[in-house]
């Protein structure tokens, strides 16, 4: 389909070369109000989005006999597509809206943090940045040039609203979303 | 034979009586207006957040060749496939080659608006492939067999009995079933479905150019499970889908969810950069990106309406309006509906056919107002009035009467004359005739005793600086609902 690349980028070029009205300058004020204090703010959002933080994690692991773990903090037993809990560690905490980076570096690929019905993030909380831009930073920073093939901010468990806008959590992905500080 | 401008007519004056889904339309969009407003309070200047939004927009859209040359050396860099696409059967076409190729019989698909544009589902299924849209309301359209109603919410215009009713039609669940249960149903279902299929499909919310990777915003997970489990992941999008930056999306991700859902960010914001690496443990082993033109450099070749493709897809514009909330997103019959769709449509797909979509539209502003990229609608809604009037897509009819009113209007002697005939017609009755598909619904409001002509000559230039109350003529217009 070489020729449609040719066709394709040919009509772009032959287009732009008349000018279109650039629209006016935005200014540089910022777009959002600053974060103040990382761990509350994180902690207040992550709860209006249903998630959980835990204190006790043996108490909390023994609901799950069958568990799929990419961290040393817990030991795994079972396949992912078996599992009952997927444990991931992440790249960082977004405070301003409660959110988890994770990428298949540290999540134990693509599907553990996905595809069992509970997801437990360990977390250390000098994990936690401010907000979306601070963790892309973060992430082209420890990732530029070595890429992970597949990165994500979760931001709550999976949910739907397509029925009457009627929230519904665990669509397709986990159920539940549970942190827990290891510090 | 009907024209679509025809069928549109006749599905308009249907829905835009249709009490029951008016309910259902105001729910949901109540619901969604309540959550966009608190979106908006989340940011220090959301006006300014637009703006630059737009800024960003521009600059890749006025040096698309570039930054498409950028992306598709970052995704061949990252190990990915590049496929260029001409339009809707190219793309179907490349689809299908890979599927061949692979030996692929299911396909899990994600949301994705530009798969609807090339009817891929049937392509596939005609190729012995099955296709399993997997967003919760794709799905419900699939099953029955209708295309999405709104390109972020596609079963809007369901209540959830209505959803029930399927449910339990195709798979047993009860009738009085919440939306919870219902959901679960189609977990179980379409689980089975991401297990054991060979080919994941997506759109791409953002194509970013300097680290060659898609973007993703879904809420259900579908999306993340579409590119983890299956052997082989193919993203369709459109050319315009670019933004330059990874950074970019610290703006663009929060504006795309707030103004589509409300969100502050949808559950999964995903970045897709390539198949599985060395080292990682699962993931597809092949990534394709088709790159969709379809249309899209016309409007590029176009600088009044370049701006349409700084376009994201969030909806805003749809639920904002008051056309599309009177006759409901099947109505348009296209694949982008509201707004954007009539602004889009006759571009893409000729304005001979659809043309009329630009005319049913009160200009009110509202979907300029709300767009998050900031593209000016209504007024490029005139810009297709005015090129379809141009080329004599208009009714021979209309002309003739602008005709004649233009040959009244320039000389106040033919005005005035043309002004008592008016009223003395309306008095007689014959507005009913002339403005019939008005007053099926409505009463003419009753026309005054005197022209203001009349009346400036008799009292209102005597006594032009004391008081004098202007005539009361006329009676407000009567809705019969």
């Amino acid at each position: 389909m070489n020729a449609a690349r040719e066709n394709i980028l040919g009509r772009v070029r032959t287009a732009l070369r008349v000018e279109a009205k650039a629209p006016a300058a935005p200014s540089a004020a910022p777009i959002f109000p600053p974060v103040t204090d990382l761990e509350a703010r994180f902690r207040e959002e992550f709860a209006v989005l249903k998630g959980e933080i835990i204190t006790d994690l043996p108490a909390f692991l023994t609901a799950f006999p069958k568990i799929a773990s990419a961290v040393p903090e817990v030991a795994g037993n079972s396949d992912v597509r078996q599992a009952d809990l997927g444990v991931t560690g992440c790249d960082c905490l977004l405070a301003r809206t409660g959110s988890i980076a994770v990428s298949t570096r540290n999540a134990g690929g693509r599907a553990l943090s996905v595809l069992p019905p509970v997801h437990l993030v360990i977390a250390r909380r000098d994990q936690l940045v401010p907000d979306l831009t601070a963790a892309l930073a973060l992430w082209q920073q420890r990732y530029d040039r070595h890429w992970p093939s597949n990165l994500s901010v979760i931001t709550g468990a999976s949910r739907t609203g397509d029925i009457e806008k009627i929230l519904v959590m665990g669509a397709h992905g986990p159920k539940r979303l549970v942190l827990y500080f290891t510090d | 034979m009907t024209t679509a401008a025809q069928q549109f007519s006749h599905a308009a004056a249907a829905k835009a009586t249709d009490l029951r889904h008016r309910a259902i339309i105001q729910k949901n969009i109540a619901s969604y207006d309540i959550g966009v407003a608190r979106g908006k309070d989340r940011f220090a200047d959301w006006p300014n957040a637009r703006s630059r939004a737009a800024a960003i927009k521009f600059e890749t859209i006025n040096h698309l060749d570039r930054y498409l040359e950028q992306f598709e050396r970052n995704v061949l860099a990252n190990g990915g496939h590049v496929h260029w696409a001409e339009d809707a059967e190219q793309a179907r076409q490349i689809v299908l080659t890979l599927a061949r190729q692979h030996g692929v019989r299911k396909v899990v698909k994600a949301k994705s608006m530009t798969t609807e544009e090339i009817h891929l589902n049937p392509a596939l299924e005609a190729a012995g492939i099955q296709p399993v849209e997997t967003d919760l309301g794709e799905y419900i359209c699939q099953l029955r067999n209708e295309p999405p109603y709104h390109i972020v919410t596609p079963v809007m215009h369901l209540s959830k009995a209505d959803v029930a009713e399927l449910f339990h039609e195709k798979f047993g669940a009860a009738l009085d079933a919440p939306a919870e249960e219902l959901t679960m149903v189609a977990r179980r279902q379409l689980r089975q479905d991401f297990l054991t299929a060979d080919m994941g499909i997506t759109g791409a919310n953002f194509l970013i150019a300097d680290t060659g990777m898609i973007a993703l915003t879904t809420n259900e997970g579908n999306g993340r499970l579409s590119v983890s489990l299956p052997r082989i992941h193919v993203a369709i999008a459109g050319i315009e889908k670019l933004i330059p930056r990874l950074s970019d999306l610290g703006l663009f991700w929060p504006v795309l969810c707030t103004s589509g859902t409300g969100q502050a960010l949808t559950s999964y914001s995903t970045l897709v950069g390539g198949p599985r690496r060395d080292g990682e443990v699962d993931g597809p082993a092949e990534f394709h990106v088709i790159l969709l033109d379809n249309g899209r450099t016309k409007l590029l070749a176009n600088p009044e309406m370049r701006d349409v493709l700084h376009c994201i897809r969030c909806g805003a514009c749809l639920n904002t309006c008051p056309v599309y909330k009177t006759i409901g997103g099947h109505t348009y019959a296209t694949t982008y509906q509201g707004p954007i769709g009539s602004v889009l449509t006759p571009r893409l797909r000729g304005a001979a056919e659809w043309s009329h979509l630009s005319f049913a539209s009160s200009l009110c502003g509202s979907c300029t107002d709300v767009c998050p990229v900031r593209i000016d609608l209504h007024h490029h809604l005139l810009h297709n009035r005015r090129d379809a009037i141009a080329s004599k897509f208009d009714h021979p009819l209309q002309r003739l009467a602008f005709k004649l009113w233009l040959w009244v209007v320039q000389s106040p002697a033919r005005y005035a004359v043309a002004g008592k005939l008016a009223r003395l017609g309306l008095r007689l009755g014959l507005g009913n005739s002339f403005a019939k598909p008005w007053t099926a619904t409505r009463d003419l409001p009753a026309p005054p005793r005197q022209s203001f002509r009349d009346w400036w000559e008799k009292v209102g230039q005597a006594s032009r600086l004391s008081d004098v109350k202007p005539p009361t003529g006329g009676t407000p217009v009567q809705h019969h609902p």
